[in-house]
Parts: structure tokens; C-alpha cells; sequence
């Protein structure tokens, strides 16, 4: 309880240096838990350029779902990593993240969904991570409040259960690794936009911002949603399209939900969080588009879908709706590295609707690119060179829906 | 003269209540000396009514099990059960009240900092911090009256607030010829002039008349009016992209569409910060003289105001005239700037005192008394009602989500809009016009000029005057304990100054951190308090600091409203009440209801292999295709060629998106020169129709496409009698020399016009016949009969799968995912490479460049079991394939299946190993690739020879 009463100086304000060795443009998740792991292998110098305030992106809509139940082994394997570093966080990074392992529950509604999920769960199985097919029988004591009736169209007939999946405060996650990286020197410069980069004769040599030039030997695109907008300014074109993913929260409730529940056959997810709101969420907007405006044939079509599993809240108000802009891949995969012909420009990318739970992850691989120059392992996967080669990654059902 | 009004009762906490037909519970509640009717949400605080409006959260209670409803804006009903939500055992006695006392340890944000270690305790205080959480419950049987309705309204201006403002603005825009849609969330119109006593100028229609009498004048004006329809009691919650107002009463939703939209939605006071500005007795001034108005209820005797402009006058003088001893006036200001009001309050021997600091209300569950500072002494006033008497501030948010651009207004301190999206207009108040006349002008305006530009007339804008120039720093908020600045989340003025001083640097991290303004009055009380706190800590000017974005919905809105009626559509083939009286087990397949199996499947296997099944197929997506370029068309959009297809004559059809991943698979078959005939799979028709619509978009191509997916039902007649069973149906030779493997006929069977395809899914020779639906039920009754003697049998889903998988027939979606490309999925031989550009193309030739490539096979069990489809094949404890398809075959007796295995693993005859599923613990079997269909590898039976 000692705890309440330390003051928890956030991030420091700095002067703007001239020149960084590293410069991340995009304050979220990805381009903070970066900057964290460059100053932790003892890389000094760094900047992270945020156009609005830390976590002005989707790092701080997203909806915070954090699971490793994927579907490729490569996605499987890389995800798991990261939510073990999720497992550890705040006692890492001192500041209470409340990741909240209550599971995470996907329903299938026809005998060829669960197929799909079996698929899931024989490999995430064979990956060591904690998941399998479930019945009504175990689903009904695991979420009371689920309709498991036959009176919804479509019932539900199976799940596949992940235990350690869950939700977690994604505020605290920024603030965390914001603090963590303020304190060993990173220089975090919010209200600062990037407006163009500055290369030539294939090396990036600094970029241009609202606040004037710098000068950085590696540039990281870790803006998510703008990544396209950024790629463009080296010329560029990335196979990213952006959509808007929109999400919606109850009035609080006294907590009755313990797993975060996902159809893709509704189109629709809802999990509770510790302050008792229901968030509710889907799949992206069918379109493209840079808007943070919300529509209101998501909110009608979400409560249609949410009150097919769960008709005891007809009667819960809808408090808040929002979007976030998705920067989505063919294959549902992120691209990350180095790009062949540009020295110093690194992505870290295609975050699409999943890239919350990724950040941990990515931010050690993408740290210890540039430190050692060596793309790791576990990301050598998700290179864009795999769009030309068309080693794609089939990730497209485990995450359309569920994130 | 008052009409006696009916009694009713209802129960608040196991206490019986009286109230009066009309009341709400609020309102009843108030007049029977309820004051604490809920428990704040952290502390557990006690709180009362506050603002009488359904804006704040202190009156949310449980009715009838519904969870978190206002009780001062539901209607009392007779018999009702009203209780406390977030206490035990009640609101009046909640033990969790001692909380209030731990704020220290307690601060903004505390759950940040603490529960850290050790780690594998925190689950354990997640689960009593989750016991906590939350407000009212839900009940866990579903509600039974499904009552929620959906309504689309569309019309020339919908007018949002049915104030003075609104309702002129409303009346004003019909007298120019439009078709209006007022919204307004009260039950009258009128707004506040309902409880006001001046009288009213600045509109001919009301010019002269007191408040009560002008709000009924706007009533009948408008109720008569034929070009308005006005929404009583329903919220607008949201202006959405092309001008689609979002609104709901209840669980009714209402989406309006309209050309213009005029938004009056006024002003509206919000709380001052002082030591227990929370403390039941604590009410806005507004919710004390509309209690009074409307409902004839005084919720206290004796009341002091506190205010802090000229607007705490204004207050004490109504509440004066309502007949409340107001005991006095305390102004934070050094002196009022309106003189003229200020003396009018002393004539009326109410006590002013100005320069007021640390103001402080005695009382727990009630207030007792007022203390503050001035005249340089303590000063302490007895009182049992507090009015927060600021000044209103226009209600900007709808404006604000719809785009438009708030500037603060440094004369008044407010933000008002400055400039607001096409076809929105603001009127009234909410444009920071507070003088009853000037509202009136606005609005008259507002309405004739949206109403004009509605009909198709432009109008100007008139040019707004400029805002006053902005005001200095905000002044420092007081330093106390327990000043709440954001009520639902219980967020005081120290909370946000820590939240400040730890590092949170902008207004919208310390919302978040602080959770201000983010409870379940969505931030109506607490948005532009806030904002001042912030700006008063950080020593900004409230103008630089901004508010938070604004977010819909305005109100809260049930889900029930929004999902609109419980609509479940089912696709029933014309051929459904067939299977039902054949007593089918049904498998939903997308949207449509399909036979999964009639008897066994061993019995119906053996049927379609030695005598004759039928199978309803109706669910196949069905496209005509014509127009000179069709051919050429259907070419582009297939590694396959179909421009040199004969007439009469079918060809099996595998599509690839721009990537050469397989979509979906069916038939072309041609039936003109110009005329083509395309099935597709069931689940896959939406999209191929679109796929088609999309290519065909923009492009100078004559082809044409029809969906007649429901126009047609679908019968396959499949096995070695088949032949005999047609024969007695049609007069159209159906030999094997008329009409051969792969003939498509346009011919009459049963009488019925119909086309046959000589096609066979499950391996037998077949005829696909299509009629027109409504003779569907006639064909197969006719099959039927005329099969009786040979045996038929009609046979499901189920058994139709286990025939095409001894064949090893793929199902695209099943056996293929977003990654299959034909060559891969075993359709290599229908890939044309010689043609010409196709698309799909350049995905189709970058494979050659891959290697490793896992690929589509056929496998027997050997080991014994049925692996689960889905599970994995394994070599050496590693995943290196997948099954797709599993079933147990009749002729075979063992199971057999499809599964995609790294090429290694692909050859005819490997050795594989594959788990069984769940619930075996990772048990495997062993199996054998095998490539060749496993029944007539040969294609003799298919093709029905002999
Ligand atoms: C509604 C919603 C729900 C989601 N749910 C989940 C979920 O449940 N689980 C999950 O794992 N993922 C989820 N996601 C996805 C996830 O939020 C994102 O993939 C992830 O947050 C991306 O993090 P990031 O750090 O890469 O980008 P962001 O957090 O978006 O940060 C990018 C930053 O770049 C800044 N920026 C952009 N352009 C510039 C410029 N020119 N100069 C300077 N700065 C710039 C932006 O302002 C932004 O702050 C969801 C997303 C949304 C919108
Ligand atoms: S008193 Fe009912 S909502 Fe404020």
C-alpha cells in the first residue's frame, strides 16, 4: 500500500536537440516500448516524435485485448513472447498495467468454425501456449451470462479457450514505458510533427518536423495507422491500407463478465473491465479512410450482435463510442525491419487491429535490429520482402475479428 | 387552480414512497425527504439530486431490475421497485462509506501505483477491486418484452432542443415551407421558460407573455402545425456523417436524416468547486426551480446561493419569487458586476456576502450549513439547500462531435461554436446569446435560413461578431480536500492537480489518468470544469487548454434501442417444408437452412452409389451472365477459359482474387452465344456477385448479370439409376450420346422448363436440373415418384460431403484459406498460363519462385480413428500440416480426408502423423497420402458410359 503515496513523475519535458542518433516518430505503444529497449542495451541519444499527446494513437483506443491464440506458428510464437512480457510488466516497469488474465473465450456458430478454432488450437498446442476447444458445457461455467440456448439464429456450438488471454489498462502501458524510457534519457517530445524525412542517394539522414529539422541516423516509422503517410516521405509505397476500427464502452456494471468473448460469425466482441464498463468492438470498417469519426450503424449493429450472446444487458446504456484508424496488411501480419536500398529506415508497421499486444515484443526485436544491425529471428517472418516473394502469413481468421 | 392529481406509491429501498401521477421518481423522492439516493462511485459518497435533467450521475438507481436509470427523469409508476445501487446494505447506511475516508490513501490513480508485488497476488486484488467496480448489476434472465423499435424519418430540417430557441427555430423554418423533425428530450416544450417568471420579448408569437404561458403557446402552435412532427422525450445523442441524427426514447431509436439541422440545444449550468459541492441538499439552481415548476416540489426550506458571476443573482431572485427563503447570496467575486441585480437581492433582504473564499458545506447526508470566508471573518449560514448558481454554459457537444470549431469566448468564459459544418446550424443559446429576446432572433433566423437552403435556396450566413479576446490565466481552483470536479469518478481539484504535478501534460493524459470527465455523465457536468481546473493549475488560459474531444453518444442509449427488433432472418429453400416432413436434421450454411441428413449417413451413401439420391442444391448462387463481351469476362476473372466454351456444354470454374488466392468454385456453363450460366458455392455468392459487380464498374464491357439464386430451385439427381429415373420426367434424349458428361440442355423436366447439367459432385454420373423455384417442390415430389422403384433416396449435406471426399473434390473456404492458390489446392490443370492476362495472374506465376510451399493432399487413416478436421499433422513433435477434411468412408471403412502438409511430406505414399482432436491428450494416428480420388480414380462412373 506503501505504493499510493510515491509520486509517479511521469515523463520529463526537454529541449529539442539538433541531431539523435535514433529517431522514432509515433509516441504509442510500439514506438515507446522501442525507445525503452534502445536506452535499456545502452543506446543514448533517442528521440520520440509524437504529433499529439503520448498515446494519441491507437495505443490509446484500442480495446486491449492481449492474447497469443494465433494461427500461424510463426505468429503464434512471436505472440506468446510478448504477452509473457506483459506477464511481467509492472513489477518491470514499477506502474500497475492490470493485465487481467481472465481468458479469452472464441466462439464458433457452425461445424466448419470449429474446424478453424481446432486449427488454432492444435497449433498454438504444439507452441506451448495454453488453448483449446471447449463445449457449451465448460463454456456456460466459464461465462454464466452467455446465451447458449438455441434461441439466437446462430448458436453458439463450441469456443476455443485461452486462459492467460485477456484485457489490460493500455493507458498505464504507455505511461509506463514513457516513464521507463524518460528516465533512462530518451528524449519524448509530444505535440512535435514529423513533415517530411530527409534521404538521399539511399540513406536517411534526418527529418523535418513542426519544430524545425533534425538530424538522426536511424529513423523508425512506428506511426501505425500514418505509416503509409510517413513511408511516402522516402518514396515509399507500402502494401498498408488504413481503415477505421471503431469501438464502443457501457455505463459501469457491476462486473458479471470474467472472459473476453469473440464471434466472428456476429462480427462482435465484448470483455469487462475492472471499472465494470462493457468495451464492445468488430471488425474494420469496410472502407478506407484516415477519420476518427464513429458512425451509428456500428453502434446499431454491434448491440444487435452483442445481445445475440449476452440478452440480460438489452437494457445497459452505450456511454461512448469511438475509432481509431488500422493500418492493415494483406495477410493480417505486420511488416517489420529494415528496407532493402534505404539505410537508416526501419518500420515497424501493419499493426492492423492486433498491434497493442504486439508492442512489447516488437519494441525488444525492433531495439536489437538497430543495436546489432541483425534482424532477429523471430521477426525475420514479417519482412516486406515477403509481398513480393508472396510468403504471405495466413493470419486473416485469427485476427479479423478478434484482434 | 391546482387539479387533484391520482396517488401512487412505489418502494425505494424496502421503503414505501408517494408520489403523485406525474412524478418522476426523482421528483417523488424529493418531496417525500429522500436526500441520499445514490453512493458515489469510489468514495461512496452520499449524493442527492443535483441537476433535475438526467445530466448527472447522482441519481442513478435500479427500476424494476433495470440497472442505472434516472430517477429524476423516469416517470413514477404506481408499484414500482426503486432501490440503491454500489452500497450495502443500502444507500442511507453503506458501509463501504468509510472509504470517503481513506482519500489519502486513495488518490487519483492509487491502482497505478500499488498491487504491484507480488506479482501473483494481483489477480487476487483484481478480484476485490472487481467487487467493487461497477454500478448497478444486471439481471441474469433476459428482459421479455422485446419492445424496441427502429424508426426512419427523413425531412427538410430536424431541429434538436425544444427550448425557446428550438421550438421558434422549429416553427420558423415550417413558415418557410419545410418539413421539420423537433427532437427535444423534455416532455413539454418550452424548456426553462417553464419555470421562469420574466416575461418574454423578441419573438411576435410569444411578445409579451410570462414564461408558463409562452412554453403552452409554443406547445400548441407546434402540436397543430402539420409540417412538424415533434419527438417528446427523446435524446438526440449524435449527428452522424450525412447529417443522420442518432435519437431514442427508451428502447425506441430514431434515425433521422436531414437536409438542414438546426441544434438549439441551449445551456446548461454546471457544478462550482467548494469544500462538499457533492453533499446531498447541493443542487444546481436550475434543478431547484424546475423540481418546484414542474413537479410543485420544494426540495428544502431554507437555501443559500453560491455563485461566482452575475448569473447567482438572477438565481436568487427566481428562487426568492418561488417561494424559498433564500438566506443568502455568496459571491466569490469581490464585487457583482451588475449592481442594478445585486441591489434588487438586497431589497429583498437577502443577505450578500462577496469576496467569499473557502467556502464549505456542513452536513453529511444533508446539508446543515454554509461556511465561508468574507468580510474578513468566518462566516456561517444556515441552510438545508445549497443552489450552484453559475453561469450556463452552452451545450456545445453535439456541435463539437459534428465537426464543428469552439472557440472560448474570453468576455463570457465559455466556448462557443465559431464555426459549424455545412448544412448544421447552431440557434439560441448554445451560441452563447443568453437574453431571452436575442435567443429568439437567433433562432427565428436560424430555422427560416436552414429551411430556405433545405428547399434549395442559398442563403449567407450572416457574419457572427468575434468573441471577446481572451481572459488571462484561469484563476488557481480552491485548495480543499474535497472539492469534486468530475462527480461520477469522484475526481476532486487535488486529484488533478497531482495528476499535473506527476507529469501528466496534457488535458487529455490527465483525463485519462484521472478518469475525469469519462463516468456515465459523459462528461456534461465535468467537461469545461475540468478544463478550467487544468487551465487554473497550469496557469493556461482555459482558451489554449481546450476541452477533451467530444465523444457520441450525447446520451446514453440502451442497447436495446440499438439493436432495434430482434430480426433473424433464415433463407428457407422453396423445396424446405419437403425436407421437414422428410424428418431432415438441419445445418445452417450463411443465411440459409440446409438438410444435413434425412436418416443415416451410411444409408443415403448407399443409395447414391448403387441406385439414385437427390439432393436440394438450391442454395448454389445462380448468375446469368450475357452481353457480346460475357465470354471474354468470365476469361479475365478465371485461370480458366470459358470465351471458347460450346453452347450447350458446362466447365467447372475456380476463382482467383488479384493475389491468385482461390475464392470460390462452381460451373459455367454456356447456353447462347452471348448467354452464360454460373453457379457458385452457397456461402460464397454475395461475394462473387459483388466481385463481379466490382469489375464490371467502370468498365466499357456490354455484359450484363442477373441473380436468379432465387429464382431457380436446384435439384441434383446423382448415381447409376439416375438416367432411368430422368428419363420418365422429360422428353429431352438423355443418353449418354445427347447428352454427355459435361452437357448443359435448357429443356422441360416434369413439365417444367428447366436446364440440366451433366455434372456430378459426388462421382456418380448426376443431372443438376434447375426449374423455377416455384415448381421446385413439383420436380422433386416427380423425382420422387419416379425414382420409388430404382430406390431414391434424397441424401443431406453431411453425406454429400463424404461422397465428393472419395473423390477428393475440394470445398473452397473448407479445404482452401486466405492463402490457397489453385495450383497448390490441387486446380493446377484448370490454370491456363498461355492466355492472356487474367486476374490473379501475377500471383498465380510468382509461385514458381517458392519453394516449400505446403500443398493440398488426400490421406487415408491406416492407424485407425477419425482425426478431428482442423487438427494438426505433426512430424517429430512439430506442426507441418493441417487436415481440412475428415470422414469416415462407407466404402472404405476407414476414414479418409484432405490436409495441406509441407511438400516433403506430399508425395504419394508418405507416411503421416496426425492428432486426433481435442479431448485425446495429443493422441495420433497414422495415415497415407494418396492423391488419386479414392473411388472411380478413373472418372468411368462419372461419366456414365455404357
Ligand atoms: C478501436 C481499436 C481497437 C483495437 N483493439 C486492439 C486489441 O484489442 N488488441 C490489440 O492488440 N490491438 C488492438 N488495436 C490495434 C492497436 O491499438 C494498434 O495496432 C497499436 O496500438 C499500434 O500501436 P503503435 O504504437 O504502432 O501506433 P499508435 O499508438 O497509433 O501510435 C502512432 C502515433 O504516431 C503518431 N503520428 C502519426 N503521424 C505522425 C507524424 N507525422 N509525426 C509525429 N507523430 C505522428 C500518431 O499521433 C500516434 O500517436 C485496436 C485498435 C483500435 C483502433
Ligand atoms: S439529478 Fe438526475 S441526472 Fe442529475
Amino acid at each position: 500500500m506503501i505504493g499510493v503515496f510515491k509520486r509517479l513523475k511521469m515523463w520529463s519535458p526537454r529541449p529539442l536537440k539538433k541531431t539523435y542518433d535514433v529517431v522514432i516518430i509515433g509516441a504509442g505503444v510500439h514506438g515507446l516500448a522501442t525507445a525503452y529497449e534502445l536506452a535499456r542495451r545502452g543506446v543514448r541519444n533517442i528521440a520520440v516524435l509524437e504529433r499529439y499527446y503520448i498515446g494519441a494513437g491507437s495505443s490509446g483506443r484500442n480495446t486491449a485485448i492481449i492474447r497469443s491464440n494465433y494461427r500461424t506458428p510463426e505468429g503464434v510464437a512471436f505472440y506468446d513472447q510478448s504477452v509473457k512480457i506483459y506477464e511481467k510488466m509492472s513489477v518491470d516497469l514499477d506502474m500497475n498495467v492490470m493485465f487481467s488474465q481472465r481468458g479469452h473465450l472464441t466462439f464458433a456458430h457452425t461445424e466448419q468454425a470449429i474446424a478453424g478454432l481446432r486449427v488454432r488450437a492444435e497449433i498454438n498446442q504444439l507452441t506451448g501456449v495454453d488453448s483449446r476447444v471447449i463445449y457449451p458445457s465448460e463454456i456456460a461455467r466459464l461465462a454464466p451470462a452467455v446465451d447458449l440456448s438455441s434461441r439466437p439464429r446462430f448458436p453458439v456450438l463450441a469456443a476455443l479457450y485461452h486462459p492467460p488471454g485477456g484485457i489490460i489498462r493500455h493507458d498505464a502501458v504507455v505511461w509506463a514505458y514513457a516513464r521507463a524510457a524518460s528516465r533512462l534519457g530518451v528524449d519524448i517530445h509530444p505535440f512535435t510533427t514529423v513533415t517530411g524525412i530527409n534521404h538521399g542517394g539511399g540513406v536517411v539522414t534526418g527529418v523535418d518536423t513542426s519544430r524545425g529539422a533534425i538530424g538522426a541516423g536511424t529513423v523508425v516509422n512506428s506511426t501505425a495507422g500514418w505509416a503509409s503517410t510517413i513511408a511516402a516521405m522516402v518514396g515509399l509505397r507500402l502494401p498498408i491500407v488504413s481503415h477505421p476500427l471503431q469501438a464502443l464502452v457501457t455505463e459501469p456494471l457491476k462486473p458479471f463478465l470474467d472472459p473476453v468473448l469473440v464471434s466472428a460469425t456476429l462480427n462482435v466482441y465484448v470483455s469487462q473491465t475492472d471499472r465494470g464498463e462493457l468495451v464492445i468492438g468488430a471488425e474494420i470498417d469496410p472502407y478506407s479512410s484516415y477519420s476518427n469519426r464513429s458512425t451509428l450503424p456500428f453502434m446499431e449493429a454491434s448491440a444487435a450482435h452483442v445481445l445475440e450472446l449476452l440478452p440480460s444487458i438489452s437494457s445497459v446504456k452505450v456511454l461512448r463510442q469511438w475509432a481509431g484508424v488500422c493500418d492493415m496488411t494483406p495477410d493480417y501480419s505486420p511488416i517489420m525491419g529494415f528496407v532493402p536500398g534505404l539505410k537508416g529506415f526501419v518500420l515497424d508497421v501493419g499493426w492492423g487491429t492486433y498491434g497493442f499486444k504486439a508492442g512489447p515484443i516488437s519494441g525488444r526485436c525492433i531495439a536489437e535490429l538497430i543495436h546489432t544491425g541483425v534482424t532477429p529471428d523471430l521477426i525475420k517472418p514479417f519482412s516486406i520482402t515477403r509481398f513480393a516473394s508472396g510468403e504471405m502469413l495466413g493470419e486473416k481468421a485469427a485476427a479479423a475479428v478478434s484482434h | 387552480m391546482r387539479m387533484t392529481r391520482q396517488e401512487i406509491s412505489f418502494t425505494f429501498d424496502g421503503r414505501r414512497v408517494q408520489a403523485f401521477d406525474g412524478d418522476t421518481y426523482g421528483s417523488a423522492l424529493a418531496r417525500a425527504r429522500v436526500d441520499v439516493i445514490s453512493r458515489s462511485f469510489k468514495y461512496h459518497r452520499p449524493r442527492g439530486l443535483l441537476c433535475c435533467a438526467g445530466r448527472c450521475p447522482n441519481c442513478m438507481v435500479t427500476v424494476d431490475g433495470v440497472p442505472n436509470v434516472r430517477a429524476c427523469v423516469t416517470r413514477a409508476v404506481d408499484g414500482g421497485t426503486v432501490s440503491g445501487q454500489n452500497a450495502w446494505p443500502s444507500v442511507r447506511r453503506d458501509l463501504f462509506g468509510a472509504f470517503d475516508r481513506l482519500d489519502r490513501i486513495l488518490p487519483v490513480g492509487f491502482y497505478y501505483k500499488t498491487f504491484i508485488r507480488p506479482r501473483a497476488a494481483w489477480p487476487v486484488y483484481e478480484g476485490v477491486l472487481r467487487r467493487l467496480a461497477g454500478l448497478g448489476s444486471v439481471r441474469r434472465t433476459p428482459r421479455q418484452a422485446d419492445h424496441a423499435t427502429k424508426r426512419h424519418m427523413f425531412c427538410d430540417v430536424a431541429v434538436i432542443g425544444g427550448g425557446p430557441g428550438g421550438s421558434v427555430a422549429a416553427l420558423a423554418a415550417s413558415q418557410a415551407g419545410a418539413r421539420v423533425v423537433l427532437i427535444d428530450d423534455q416532455e413539454q416544450l418550452g424548456g426553462h421558460l417553464a419555470y421562469s417568471q420574466a416575461t418574454v420579448t423578441g419573438d411576435d408569437v410569444l411578445n409579451g407573455l410570462r414564461g408558463p404561458e409562452a412554453s403552452a403557446r409554443l406547445e400548441k402552435l407546434i402540436r397543430e402545425n402539420p409540417l412538424i412532427e415533434h419527438l417528446p422525450s427523446t435524446s438526440a445523442f449524435g449527428i452522424y456523417e450525412g447529417n443522420l441524427v442518432g435519437a431514442s426514447r427508451g428502447d425506441s431509436l430514431y434515425r433521422v436524416r436531414a437536409k438542414q439541422i438546426v441544434v438549439a440545444t441551449g445551456a446548461f449550468e454546471r457544478p462550482l468547486l467548494f469544500h462538499n459541492n457533492d453533499r446531498p441538499g447541493v443542487m444546481l439552481a436550475s434543478a431547484i426551480l424546475r423540481l418546484a415548476a414542474r413537479h410543485d416540489v420544494r426540495a428544502g426550506r431554507r437555501v443559500a446561493v453560491v455563485t461566482e458571476d452575475d448569473h447567482g443573482c438572477a438565481a436568487a431572485l427566481e428562487l426568492a419569487s418561488s417561494g424559498f427563503d433564500v438566506t443568502a447570496l455568496v459571491d466569490s467575486r469581490p464585487a457583482a458586476s451588475d449592481q442594478e441585480r445585486s441591489a434588487a437581492v438586497r431589497s429583498r433582504h437577502i443577505p450578500v456576502w462577496e469576496g467569499a473564499t473557502r467556502i464549505e458545506v456542513v452536513g453529511r447526508s444533508r446539508v446543515r450549513q454554509l461556511r465561508f470566508d468574507s468580510g474578513g471573518g468566518r462566516r456561517s449560514v444556515n441552510a438545508d439547500l445549497v443552489a450552484m448558481a453559475a453561469r450556463p454554459e452552452p451545450v456545445v457537444s453535439l456541435l463539437a462531435q459534428a465537426g464543428a470549431k469552439l472557440v472560448f469566448d474570453g468576455s463570457t468564459g465559455l466556448f462557443v461554436p465559431a464555426e459549424c459544418p455545412a448544412n448544421i446550424t447552431a440557434a439560441g443559446h448554445v451560441e452563447g446569446i443568453s437574453d431571452i429576446a436575442g435567443v429568439l432572433k437567433s433562432a427565428r433566423a436560424a430555422g427560416t435560413r436552414a429551411a430556405l437552403r433545405a428547399l434549395g435556396q442559398p442563403v449567407a450566413t450572416p457574419a457572427r461578431p468575434l468573441p471577446g479576446a481572451p481572459i488571462g490565466a484561469a484563476p488557481p481552483p480552491p485548495a480543499t480536500r474535497k472539492a469534486f470536479v468530475c462527480m461520477c469518478e469522484d475526481v476532486t481539484v487535488k486529484d488533478i492537480k497531482l495528476a499535473i504535478h506527476e507529469g501528466f501534460d496534457a488535458l487529455e493524459t490527465v483525463k485519462r489518468y484521472s478518469t475525469a470527465t469519462m463516468g456515465p455523465c459523459q462528461g456534461k457536468m465535468c467537461h469545461s470544469l475540468s478544463a478550467g481546473v487544468h487551465a487554473g493549475i497550469t496557469g493556461q488560459s482555459v482558451g489554449k487548454t481546450g476541452l477533451t474531444t467530444a465523444r457520441p453518444p450525447f446520451q446514453p442509449v440502451t442497447l436495446a434501442a440499438l439493436a432495434g427488433p430482434h430480426l433473424a432472418p433464415e433463407r428457407q429453400t422453396a423445396l424446405h417444408d419437403r425436407h421437414a416432413r422428410l424428418g431432415a436434421r438441419w445445418v445452417d450454411m450463411g443465411e440459409w437452412k440446409r438438410p444435413f441428413i434425412y436418416t443415416t449417413v451410411a444409408e443415403e451413401y448407399r443409395a447414391v452409389r448403387e441406385a439414385a439420391g437427390i439432393i436440394d442444391v438450391s442454395t448454389l448462387g445462380k448468375l446469368e451472365v450475357t452481353g457480346r463481351d460475357a465470354g471474354e469476362f468470365l476469361d479475365w476473372l478465371h485461370p480458366n477459359r470459358f470465351s471458347d466454351l460450346r453452347i450447350g456444354r458446362v466447365r467447372y470454374r475456380a476463382m482467383t482474387d488479384d493475389a491468385g488466392i482461390v475464392l470460390d468454385d462452381g460451373t459455367v456453363a454456356r447456353l447462347g452465344p452471348e448467354r452464360f450460366f454460373l453457379t457458385t458455392g452457397t456461402g460464397a455468392f454475395d461475394a462473387v456477385e459483388q466481385w463481379l459487380q466490382w469489375w464490371l464498374a467502370g468498365s466499357r464491357r456490354d455484359v450484363q448479370t442477373i441473380n436468379v439464386t432465387s429464382e431457380l430451385a436446384a435439384i441434383n439427381l446423382a448415381g447409376p439409376r439416375s438416367r432411368e429415373v430422368i428419363k420418365r420426367l422429360t422428353g429431352a434424349d438423355v443418353s449418354n450420346k445427347a447428352m454427355p458428361y459435361l452437357a448443359a440442355v435448357e429443356t422441360e423436366v416434369a413439365g417444367v422448363p428447366a436446364i440440366i447439367l451433366r455434372i456430378g459432385f459426388v462421382g456418380e454420373l448426376g443431372f443438376e436440373i434447375h426449374v423455377p423455384a416455384e415448381y421446385g417442390a413439383h420436380v422433386w415430389d416427380t423425382l420422387m415418384d419416379a425414382g420409388h422403384e430404382f430406390g431414391i433416396k434424397p441424401f443431406g449435406v453431411e453425406t454429400q460431403r463424404v461422397l465428393r471426399l472419395e473423390k477428393l473434390h475440394i470445398i473452397p473456404g473448407q479445404d482452401t484459406d486466405a492463402l490457397s492458390n489453385p495450383v497448390d489446392s490441387g486446380l493446377g490443370w484448370i490454370v491456363k498460363a498461355e492466355k492472356s492476362d487474367f486476374v490473379g495472374r501475377a500471383g498465380i506465376a510468382a509461385l514458381g519462385s517458392r519453394s516449400g510451399r505446403p500443398l493440398l493432399i488426400g490421406f487415408e487413416v491406416t492407424g485407425g480413428g477419425v482425426p478431428a478436421e482442423g487438427a494438426a499433422v505433426v512430424h517429430q513433435g512439430r506442426p507441418v500440416g493441417r487436415v481440412t477434411s475428415c470422414k469416415l468412408s462407407p466404402g472404405l471403412q476407414r476414414a479418409i480426408g484432405l490436409a495441406w502438409v509441407n511438400p516433403e511430406h506430399a508425395t504419394e505414399g508418405s507416411a503421416l502423423s496426425i492428432r486426433l482432436g481435442e479431448g485425446t491428450s495429443g493422441t495420433t494416428t497414422a495415415a497415407r497420402v494418396h492423391l488419386a480420388p479414392f473411388h472411380d480414380p478413373e472418372g468411368a462412373r462419372l461419366r456414365g458410359g455404357g
